[in-house]
Protein backbone atom coordinates (compact mmCIF):
# COMPACT_ATOMS: atom_id res chain seq x y z
CA UNK A 1 0.00 0.00 0.00
CA UNK A 2 2.82 1.86 0.88
CA UNK A 3 4.31 1.66 -2.40
CA UNK A 4 1.45 2.28 -4.48
CA UNK A 5 1.00 5.47 -2.63
CA UNK A 6 4.53 6.73 -3.07
CA UNK A 7 4.06 6.12 -6.91
CA UNK A 8 0.88 8.04 -7.44
CA UNK A 9 2.13 11.14 -5.00
CA UNK A 10 5.15 10.99 -7.66
CA UNK A 11 3.56 10.91 -11.00
CA UNK A 12 0.67 11.60 -12.53
CA UNK A 13 -0.62 8.36 -13.39
CA UNK A 14 -3.61 7.13 -11.91
CA UNK A 15 -4.03 3.81 -10.32
CA UNK A 16 -6.84 2.12 -9.59
CA UNK A 17 -6.70 0.19 -6.14
CA UNK A 18 -9.22 -2.13 -4.37
CA UNK A 19 -9.02 -1.47 -0.63
CA UNK A 20 -11.55 -2.43 2.26
CA UNK A 21 -10.30 1.24 4.43
CA UNK A 22 -10.19 4.21 2.89
CA UNK A 23 -9.11 5.77 5.89
CA UNK A 24 -5.85 4.20 5.50
CA UNK A 25 -5.04 4.86 2.29
CA UNK A 26 -5.36 8.55 3.17
CA UNK A 27 -2.48 8.10 5.60
CA UNK A 28 -0.38 6.85 2.91
CA UNK A 29 -0.94 9.66 0.44
CA UNK A 30 0.08 13.18 0.54
CA UNK A 31 -2.42 15.90 1.83
CA UNK A 32 -2.80 17.18 -1.91
CA UNK A 33 -3.96 13.87 -3.49
CA UNK A 34 -7.42 13.48 -3.96
CA UNK A 35 -9.00 9.79 -3.84
CA UNK A 36 -11.80 9.19 -6.44
CA UNK A 37 -14.45 6.44 -4.68
CA UNK A 38 -15.89 4.65 -7.45
CA UNK A 39 -19.64 4.73 -7.46
CA UNK A 40 -22.14 2.16 -6.18
CA UNK A 41 -18.91 0.42 -4.60
CA UNK A 42 -18.19 0.93 -0.67
CA UNK A 43 -14.91 1.02 -0.30
CA UNK A 44 -15.33 2.05 3.88
CA UNK A 45 -16.68 -1.55 4.78
CA UNK A 46 -16.66 -5.00 4.36
CA UNK A 47 -19.00 -6.21 1.28
CA UNK A 48 -21.74 -7.96 2.75
CA UNK A 49 -25.06 -9.98 1.91
CA UNK A 50 -28.50 -8.83 1.16
CA UNK A 51 -31.06 -10.64 2.47
CA UNK A 52 -34.96 -10.98 1.24
CA UNK A 53 -37.52 -13.28 2.51
CA UNK A 54 -40.47 -12.97 0.35
CA UNK A 55 -43.63 -14.36 0.79
CA UNK A 56 -47.21 -14.04 -1.20
CA UNK A 57 -48.47 -12.17 1.76
CA UNK A 58 -45.69 -10.24 3.27
CA UNK A 59 -42.20 -9.25 3.01
CA UNK A 60 -40.76 -10.90 5.84
CA UNK A 61 -36.73 -10.40 6.00
CA UNK A 62 -34.99 -7.46 4.14
CA UNK A 63 -31.72 -6.95 5.69
CA UNK A 64 -28.08 -6.97 5.40
CA UNK A 65 -26.72 -9.99 6.66
CA UNK A 66 -22.88 -11.63 6.64
CA UNK A 67 -23.79 -14.99 5.88
CA UNK A 68 -27.22 -17.08 5.18
CA UNK A 69 -27.51 -20.88 5.69
CA UNK A 70 -30.09 -21.90 2.97
CA UNK A 71 -32.11 -25.07 3.63
CA UNK A 72 -31.93 -26.43 -0.13
CA UNK A 73 -33.72 -29.39 -1.53
CA UNK A 74 -31.08 -31.89 -0.77
CA UNK A 75 -29.40 -30.41 2.25
CA UNK A 76 -27.83 -26.94 3.77
CA UNK A 77 -26.01 -24.84 1.39
CA UNK A 78 -24.38 -21.52 3.24
CA UNK A 79 -23.84 -18.50 1.28
CA UNK A 80 -20.95 -16.02 1.96
CA UNK A 81 -20.46 -12.82 0.15
CA UNK A 82 -18.60 -12.70 -3.46
CA UNK A 83 -20.90 -16.14 -3.89
CA UNK A 84 -21.19 -16.84 -7.61
CA UNK A 85 -24.72 -16.58 -9.23
CA UNK A 86 -27.62 -19.44 -8.09
CA UNK A 87 -30.90 -20.84 -8.64
CA UNK A 88 -32.36 -23.14 -6.41
CA UNK A 89 -35.17 -25.04 -5.08
CA UNK A 90 -35.56 -25.31 -1.58
CA UNK A 91 -36.87 -27.69 0.65
CA UNK A 92 -38.55 -27.59 4.37
CA UNK A 93 -36.19 -26.76 6.59
CA UNK A 94 -34.49 -23.91 8.92
CA UNK A 95 -33.00 -20.67 7.21
CA UNK A 96 -30.30 -19.17 9.57
CA UNK A 97 -29.17 -15.25 8.78
CA UNK A 98 -26.48 -14.18 10.64
CA UNK A 99 -26.36 -10.03 11.31
CA UNK A 100 -23.67 -8.78 13.34
CA UNK A 101 -23.12 -12.11 15.43
CA UNK A 102 -26.44 -11.99 15.99
CA UNK A 103 -28.16 -15.41 14.33
CA UNK A 104 -32.11 -15.20 13.37
CA UNK A 105 -33.57 -18.39 12.45
CA UNK A 106 -36.80 -19.09 10.37
CA UNK A 107 -38.45 -22.03 9.25
CA UNK A 108 -38.41 -21.73 5.14
CA UNK A 109 -41.86 -24.06 3.22
CA UNK A 110 -40.06 -25.06 0.14
CA UNK A 111 -39.40 -22.21 -2.86
CA UNK A 112 -36.92 -21.06 -4.64
CA UNK A 113 -33.81 -19.05 -3.93
CA UNK A 114 -32.08 -17.05 -6.28
CA UNK A 115 -28.52 -15.61 -5.18
CA UNK A 116 -26.95 -12.62 -7.21
CA UNK A 117 -24.25 -9.75 -6.57
CA UNK A 118 -24.62 -10.36 -3.10
CA UNK A 119 -28.04 -10.36 -2.99
CA UNK A 120 -29.88 -13.62 -1.69
CA UNK A 121 -33.46 -13.77 -2.59
CA UNK A 122 -35.68 -16.40 -1.23
CA UNK A 123 -39.32 -16.80 -2.54
CA UNK A 124 -41.20 -19.00 -0.71
CA UNK A 125 -45.18 -19.42 0.16
CA UNK A 126 -44.11 -19.52 4.26
CA UNK A 127 -41.86 -18.17 6.52
CA UNK A 128 -41.45 -18.22 9.93
CA UNK A 129 -39.02 -17.23 13.04
CA UNK A 130 -38.28 -20.16 14.65
CA UNK A 131 -39.70 -18.52 18.10
CA UNK A 132 -43.25 -18.31 16.18
CA UNK A 133 -42.98 -22.56 15.44
CA UNK A 134 -45.33 -24.95 17.90
CA UNK A 135 -43.24 -27.54 18.09
CA UNK A 136 -46.22 -29.74 20.16
CA UNK A 137 -48.63 -28.91 17.09
CA UNK A 138 -45.91 -30.15 14.96
CA UNK A 139 -45.13 -33.08 16.08
CA UNK A 140 -49.24 -33.86 16.86
CA UNK A 141 -49.09 -33.44 12.54
CA UNK A 142 -46.53 -35.63 12.42
CA UNK A 143 -47.85 -38.67 14.19
CA UNK A 144 -51.32 -37.94 12.52
CA UNK A 145 -49.55 -37.84 8.76
CA UNK A 146 -47.11 -41.06 9.47
CA UNK A 147 -50.52 -43.14 10.66
CA UNK A 148 -52.47 -41.95 7.79
CA UNK A 149 -52.84 -44.27 4.90
CA UNK A 150 -52.11 -43.04 1.20
CA UNK A 151 -52.94 -44.72 -2.04
CA UNK A 152 -51.88 -43.77 -5.51
CA UNK A 153 -48.92 -41.36 -6.73
CA UNK A 154 -50.44 -38.49 -6.15
CA UNK A 155 -51.82 -39.20 -2.16
CA UNK A 156 -48.25 -40.46 -1.78
CA UNK A 157 -46.35 -37.29 -2.72
CA UNK A 158 -48.64 -35.64 -0.65
CA UNK A 159 -48.36 -37.09 2.11
CA UNK A 160 -44.24 -37.78 1.58
CA UNK A 161 -44.25 -33.83 1.82
CA UNK A 162 -46.55 -33.45 4.70
CA UNK A 163 -43.98 -35.41 6.47
CA UNK A 164 -40.74 -33.44 5.07
CA UNK A 165 -42.78 -30.37 6.36
CA UNK A 166 -43.56 -31.54 9.93
CA UNK A 167 -40.24 -32.96 10.05
CA UNK A 168 -38.37 -29.66 8.86
CA UNK A 169 -40.77 -27.67 11.31
CA UNK A 170 -40.15 -29.69 13.80
CA UNK A 171 -36.26 -29.76 13.49
CA UNK A 172 -36.20 -25.79 13.59
CA UNK A 173 -38.76 -25.50 16.57
CA UNK A 174 -36.43 -28.03 18.92
CA UNK A 175 -32.80 -26.66 18.59
CA UNK B 1 -100.09 21.13 2.72
CA UNK B 2 -96.98 18.80 3.37
CA UNK B 3 -97.38 18.17 7.41
CA UNK B 4 -93.55 19.63 8.88
CA UNK B 5 -93.36 16.58 11.38
CA UNK B 6 -93.52 14.31 8.99
CA UNK B 7 -91.00 15.89 6.90
CA UNK B 8 -89.15 16.80 10.35
CA UNK B 9 -89.11 12.71 11.02
CA UNK B 10 -88.00 11.80 7.54
CA UNK B 11 -85.13 14.25 7.54
CA UNK B 12 -84.36 12.99 10.96
CA UNK B 13 -84.22 8.94 9.25
CA UNK B 14 -82.01 10.47 6.19
CA UNK B 15 -79.51 11.94 8.99
CA UNK B 16 -79.54 8.60 10.51
CA UNK B 17 -78.47 7.02 7.28
CA UNK B 18 -76.26 9.70 6.40
CA UNK B 19 -74.32 9.08 9.37
CA UNK B 20 -74.03 4.93 8.57
CA UNK B 21 -72.96 5.68 5.12
CA UNK B 22 -70.09 7.94 6.33
CA UNK B 23 -69.45 5.06 8.58
CA UNK B 24 -69.38 2.52 6.00
CA UNK B 25 -66.95 4.50 3.70
CA UNK B 26 -64.40 5.33 6.56
CA UNK B 27 -64.25 1.45 7.45
CA UNK B 28 -63.95 0.62 3.57
CA UNK B 29 -61.30 3.24 3.35
CA UNK B 30 -59.31 1.57 6.24
CA UNK B 31 -59.79 -1.94 5.06
CA UNK B 32 -58.85 -0.94 1.37
CA UNK B 33 -55.72 0.51 2.68
CA UNK B 34 -54.94 -2.68 4.35
CA UNK B 35 -56.12 -4.78 1.22
CA UNK B 36 -53.75 -2.18 -1.03
CA UNK B 37 -50.61 -3.25 1.68
CA UNK B 38 -51.10 -7.23 1.15
CA UNK B 39 -51.93 -6.76 -2.71
CA UNK B 40 -48.25 -4.76 -3.27
CA UNK B 41 -46.54 -7.61 -0.94
CA UNK B 42 -47.30 -9.85 -3.40
CA UNK B 43 -46.36 -7.46 -6.33
CA UNK B 44 -43.12 -7.64 -4.81
CA UNK B 45 -43.28 -11.52 -4.85
CA UNK B 46 -44.36 -11.66 -8.24
CA UNK B 47 -41.65 -9.03 -9.57
CA UNK B 48 -38.97 -11.84 -7.78
CA UNK B 49 -40.77 -14.69 -9.27
CA UNK B 50 -40.51 -12.93 -12.77
CA UNK B 51 -36.52 -11.93 -12.64
CA UNK B 52 -36.33 -15.41 -11.93
CA UNK B 53 -37.89 -17.01 -14.31
CA UNK B 54 -36.15 -14.51 -16.87
CA UNK B 55 -32.93 -15.74 -15.71
CA UNK B 56 -34.07 -19.31 -15.58
CA UNK B 57 -35.41 -19.01 -19.66
CA UNK B 58 -31.93 -17.19 -20.23
CA UNK B 59 -30.33 -20.43 -19.57
CA UNK B 60 -31.37 -21.61 -23.18
CA UNK B 61 -33.86 -24.22 -21.59
CA UNK B 62 -36.79 -25.31 -23.66
CA UNK B 63 -40.04 -24.55 -22.44
CA UNK B 64 -42.16 -27.70 -21.92
CA UNK B 65 -44.72 -28.24 -19.30
CA UNK B 66 -48.09 -29.79 -19.47
CA UNK B 67 -49.43 -26.87 -17.64
CA UNK B 68 -48.06 -24.75 -20.53
CA UNK B 69 -49.72 -26.29 -23.40
CA UNK B 70 -53.04 -26.07 -24.68
CA UNK B 71 -54.91 -29.34 -25.17
CA UNK B 72 -56.37 -29.96 -28.82
CA UNK B 73 -59.95 -30.81 -27.43
CA UNK B 74 -61.42 -29.21 -24.11
CA UNK B 75 -63.87 -31.43 -22.65
CA UNK B 76 -64.07 -30.14 -18.69
CA UNK B 77 -63.93 -26.30 -18.28
CA UNK B 78 -64.30 -24.92 -14.70
CA UNK B 79 -65.24 -21.56 -14.38
CA UNK B 80 -64.51 -19.44 -11.20
CA UNK B 81 -66.41 -16.24 -10.36
CA UNK B 82 -64.92 -13.98 -7.63
CA UNK B 83 -67.66 -12.01 -6.02
CA UNK B 84 -68.03 -10.34 -2.72
CA UNK B 85 -69.49 -11.55 0.47
CA UNK B 86 -71.44 -8.43 1.38
CA UNK B 87 -73.54 -6.29 -0.69
CA UNK B 88 -73.69 -2.21 -0.56
CA UNK B 89 -70.94 -1.86 -2.97
CA UNK B 90 -72.33 -0.25 -6.07
CA UNK B 91 -72.18 -1.94 -9.15
CA UNK B 92 -69.51 -4.31 -8.17
CA UNK B 93 -71.23 -7.91 -7.72
CA UNK B 94 -74.12 -7.06 -10.66
CA UNK B 95 -70.97 -6.39 -13.37
CA UNK B 96 -69.60 -9.79 -12.09
CA UNK B 97 -72.48 -11.59 -12.17
CA UNK B 98 -73.09 -10.12 -15.77
CA UNK B 99 -69.90 -10.97 -17.04
CA UNK B 100 -70.05 -14.41 -15.40
CA UNK B 101 -73.26 -15.39 -16.75
CA UNK B 102 -72.55 -14.08 -20.50
CA UNK B 103 -69.54 -16.62 -20.06
CA UNK B 104 -70.80 -19.35 -18.47
CA UNK B 105 -73.70 -19.51 -21.01
CA UNK B 106 -70.62 -19.56 -24.13
CA UNK B 107 -69.25 -22.65 -21.64
CA UNK B 108 -71.81 -24.84 -21.51
CA UNK B 109 -72.87 -24.81 -25.29
CA UNK B 110 -69.35 -25.39 -26.24
CA UNK B 111 -67.60 -27.80 -24.01
CA UNK B 112 -69.36 -30.88 -22.27
CA UNK B 113 -68.78 -31.06 -19.17
CA UNK B 114 -68.64 -27.53 -17.19
CA UNK B 115 -68.23 -26.63 -13.76
CA UNK B 116 -69.37 -23.61 -12.43
CA UNK B 117 -67.40 -22.35 -8.74
CA UNK B 118 -68.01 -19.22 -6.68
CA UNK B 119 -66.95 -17.26 -4.08
CA UNK B 120 -69.04 -14.97 -2.15
CA UNK B 121 -72.52 -14.89 -0.89
CA UNK B 122 -73.28 -12.11 -3.59
CA UNK B 123 -72.66 -14.48 -6.16
CA UNK B 124 -74.18 -17.71 -4.80
CA UNK B 125 -77.64 -15.53 -4.24
CA UNK B 126 -77.62 -14.26 -7.49
CA UNK B 127 -77.28 -18.09 -9.32
CA UNK B 128 -80.13 -19.15 -6.74
CA UNK B 129 -81.96 -16.21 -8.20
CA UNK B 130 -81.67 -17.38 -11.80
CA UNK B 131 -81.97 -21.12 -10.29
CA UNK B 132 -78.53 -22.33 -11.11
CA UNK B 133 -76.81 -24.79 -8.58
CA UNK B 134 -72.87 -24.11 -8.39
CA UNK B 135 -70.81 -26.73 -7.91
CA UNK B 136 -68.72 -25.45 -5.24
CA UNK B 137 -68.87 -22.35 -3.51
CA UNK B 138 -67.02 -20.52 -1.19
CA UNK B 139 -68.01 -18.29 1.73
CA UNK B 140 -64.91 -18.35 3.80
CA UNK B 141 -63.27 -15.21 1.89
CA UNK B 142 -63.06 -12.17 3.75
CA UNK B 143 -61.15 -9.11 2.69
CA UNK B 144 -58.02 -10.72 4.05
CA UNK B 145 -57.73 -13.89 1.77
CA UNK B 146 -54.92 -15.83 3.07
CA UNK B 147 -52.51 -17.50 0.62
CA UNK B 148 -52.97 -21.26 2.49
CA UNK B 149 -56.51 -20.98 1.56
CA UNK B 150 -56.08 -19.94 -2.13
CA UNK B 151 -53.69 -22.80 -2.17
CA UNK B 152 -56.09 -24.95 -1.39
CA UNK B 153 -58.00 -24.64 -4.46
CA UNK B 154 -54.77 -23.84 -6.52
CA UNK B 155 -53.33 -27.27 -5.22
CA UNK B 156 -56.89 -29.12 -6.48
CA UNK B 157 -57.26 -27.43 -9.87
CA UNK B 158 -53.61 -28.55 -10.78
CA UNK B 159 -54.29 -32.08 -9.84
CA UNK B 160 -57.40 -32.24 -11.81
CA UNK B 161 -55.46 -30.72 -14.39
CA UNK B 162 -52.73 -33.03 -14.43
CA UNK B 163 -54.92 -35.96 -14.07
CA UNK B 164 -57.12 -34.59 -17.12
CA UNK B 165 -60.39 -34.21 -15.23
CA UNK B 166 -59.98 -30.29 -15.97
CA UNK B 167 -58.82 -29.00 -19.22
CA UNK B 168 -59.60 -24.95 -19.11
CA UNK B 169 -60.10 -23.47 -16.24
CA UNK B 170 -61.62 -19.02 -16.10
CA UNK B 171 -61.21 -17.35 -13.54
CA UNK B 172 -63.90 -14.02 -13.30
CA UNK B 173 -63.04 -11.11 -11.13
CA UNK B 174 -62.22 -7.47 -10.97
CA UNK B 175 -59.11 -6.86 -11.96
CA UNK B 176 -57.46 -4.16 -10.14
CA UNK B 177 -55.55 -1.37 -12.45
CA UNK B 178 -55.19 1.69 -10.62
CA UNK B 179 -57.28 3.33 -7.46
CA UNK B 180 -59.49 4.72 -9.98
CA UNK B 181 -59.93 1.86 -12.21
CA UNK B 182 -61.02 -1.80 -11.73
CA UNK B 183 -63.12 -3.43 -14.29
CA UNK B 184 -64.33 -7.15 -14.52
CA UNK B 185 -61.98 -9.32 -16.59
CA UNK B 186 -62.69 -13.53 -17.72
CA UNK B 187 -59.09 -14.69 -17.31
CA UNK B 188 -58.07 -18.12 -18.48
CA UNK B 189 -55.53 -19.35 -16.10
CA UNK B 190 -55.40 -22.62 -16.90
CA UNK B 191 -53.01 -23.57 -19.29
CA UNK B 192 -51.00 -20.92 -18.45
CA UNK B 193 -50.45 -18.59 -20.94
CA UNK B 194 -46.61 -18.24 -20.36
CA UNK B 195 -44.48 -18.37 -17.49
CA UNK B 196 -43.62 -14.57 -16.47
CA UNK B 197 -46.03 -14.54 -13.86
CA UNK B 198 -47.61 -11.27 -13.41
CA UNK B 199 -46.77 -10.58 -17.47
CA UNK B 200 -49.72 -11.04 -19.69
CA UNK B 201 -49.70 -14.27 -21.37
CA UNK B 202 -48.73 -12.42 -24.51
CA UNK B 203 -45.86 -10.65 -23.76
CA UNK B 204 -44.37 -13.62 -22.00
CA UNK B 205 -44.60 -15.51 -25.05
CA UNK B 206 -42.68 -12.55 -26.35
CA UNK B 207 -39.79 -13.04 -23.60
CA UNK B 208 -39.53 -16.81 -24.08
CA UNK B 209 -39.25 -16.27 -27.96
CA UNK B 210 -36.45 -13.70 -27.63
CA UNK B 211 -34.35 -15.57 -25.31
CA UNK B 212 -34.43 -18.86 -27.41
CA UNK B 213 -32.12 -17.59 -29.86
CA UNK B 214 -29.70 -15.75 -27.59
CA UNK B 215 -29.62 -19.56 -26.05
CA UNK B 216 -28.84 -21.36 -29.45
CA UNK B 217 -25.52 -19.50 -29.77
CA UNK B 218 -24.73 -21.02 -26.42
CA UNK B 219 -25.45 -20.92 -22.71
CA UNK B 220 -24.73 -17.84 -21.45
CA UNK B 221 -26.27 -17.49 -18.16
CA UNK B 222 -23.86 -17.05 -15.59
CA UNK B 223 -26.25 -19.17 -13.01
CA UNK B 224 -25.60 -22.19 -11.23
CA UNK B 225 -28.77 -24.37 -11.33
CA UNK B 226 -29.29 -26.20 -8.07
CA UNK B 227 -30.69 -29.75 -9.10
CA UNK B 228 -30.78 -28.11 -12.84
CA UNK B 229 -32.92 -26.03 -14.84
CA UNK B 230 -35.75 -28.21 -15.72
CA UNK B 231 -36.57 -29.19 -12.00
CA UNK B 232 -36.37 -25.28 -10.94
CA UNK B 233 -38.80 -25.32 -13.99
CA UNK B 234 -41.22 -28.12 -13.13
CA UNK B 235 -41.36 -26.13 -9.84
CA UNK B 236 -41.83 -22.19 -10.61
CA UNK B 237 -44.83 -23.65 -13.30
CA UNK B 238 -47.18 -24.87 -10.46
CA UNK B 239 -46.05 -21.92 -7.85
CA UNK B 240 -46.39 -19.37 -11.10
CA UNK B 241 -50.19 -20.37 -11.18
CA UNK B 242 -50.94 -19.98 -7.44
CA UNK B 243 -49.28 -16.70 -7.18
CA UNK B 244 -51.44 -16.06 -10.03
CA UNK B 245 -54.69 -17.44 -8.31
CA UNK B 246 -53.50 -15.68 -5.41
CA UNK B 247 -53.22 -11.94 -7.09
CA UNK B 248 -56.63 -12.59 -8.53
CA UNK B 249 -58.35 -13.22 -5.33
CA UNK B 250 -55.69 -9.88 -3.67
CA UNK B 251 -56.95 -7.92 -6.92
CA UNK B 252 -60.93 -8.99 -6.20
CA UNK B 253 -60.57 -7.61 -2.69
CA UNK B 254 -59.04 -4.28 -3.35
CA UNK B 255 -61.32 -3.61 -5.91
CA UNK B 256 -64.54 -4.67 -3.92
CA UNK B 257 -63.08 -2.15 -0.69
CA UNK B 258 -62.76 0.32 -3.54
CA UNK B 259 -66.51 0.02 -5.16
CA UNK B 260 -68.14 0.12 -1.61
CA UNK B 261 -65.81 3.25 -0.46
CA UNK B 262 -67.15 4.98 -4.16
CA UNK B 263 -70.79 3.46 -3.79
CA UNK B 264 -70.69 4.96 -0.03
CA UNK B 265 -69.08 8.13 -0.68
CA UNK B 266 -71.98 8.81 -3.38
CA UNK B 267 -74.49 7.57 -0.95
CA UNK B 268 -73.32 10.01 1.71
CA UNK B 269 -73.28 12.94 -0.97
CA UNK B 270 -76.98 12.42 -1.91
CA UNK B 271 -77.97 11.98 1.67
CA UNK B 272 -76.86 15.56 2.22
CA UNK B 273 -78.42 16.63 -0.84
CA UNK B 274 -81.91 15.25 0.25
CA UNK B 275 -81.75 16.69 3.80
CA UNK B 276 -80.88 20.54 2.36
CA UNK B 277 -83.85 19.66 0.03
CA UNK B 278 -86.16 18.10 2.91
CA UNK B 279 -84.81 21.43 4.85
CA UNK B 280 -86.10 23.68 2.85
CA UNK B 281 -89.77 21.94 2.01
CA UNK B 282 -90.03 21.71 6.26
CA UNK B 283 -88.82 25.63 6.57
CA UNK B 284 -91.59 26.22 4.04
CA UNK B 285 -94.36 24.31 5.56
CA UNK B 286 -93.84 25.73 8.93
CA UNK B 287 -93.68 29.54 7.73
CA UNK B 288 -96.91 28.90 5.53
CA UNK B 289 -98.29 27.32 8.82
CA UNK B 290 -97.70 30.04 10.98
CA UNK B 291 -98.38 32.10 8.15
CA UNK B 292 -101.68 30.86 7.64
CA UNK B 293 -102.00 30.80 11.50
CA UNK B 294 -101.38 34.49 11.53
CA UNK B 295 -104.10 35.08 8.44
CA UNK B 296 -106.92 33.20 11.10
CA UNK B 297 -106.01 35.33 14.45
CA UNK B 298 -106.04 39.03 11.88
CA UNK B 299 -108.93 37.14 10.15
CA UNK B 300 -110.80 36.73 14.17
CA UNK B 301 -109.75 40.13 15.39
CA UNK B 302 -110.82 42.07 12.21
CA UNK B 303 -114.14 40.14 12.61
CA UNK B 304 -114.80 40.70 16.38
CA UNK B 305 -114.18 44.85 15.66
Amino acid sequence: MEKIAKEVSSSHISVLCVVHNVGRLAEYLPTHATIHLMANTNFTSPVVLRCIVVTPEATVLDAPCEFVALPLFDGEAGIAPGRAPMIGRLGYGELRVRQGGKVSRYYVDGGFVQVANNMVSVLTNRAMSSESLDAAAAEERLKSVIASHAVGPAEMATREREVAQARGQLRVARR
Amino acid sequence: MANPRILDKRRRSIRNIRKITRTMELIATARFKKAMDRASAATAFTNRMTTLVKDLLASGLEVQHPLLETRSDTRHATMLVLTANRGLCGGFNGNLQRAGFHRWHELTSAIPNCRLEVVGKRGIAALKFRGITPHESYTHFEDKPTFEEVDVIASRYLEEYIAGKLDRLDVVYTKFESIARQHVVIETLLPLGGIGSGTSPGTARGAEASSTPAASGGRTSLYEFLPSPESILEEVVPASFKIKLFKCFLDSAVSEQIARMVAMKAATENAGDLIHRLSMQYNRARQSRITSELMDVIGGVEALS
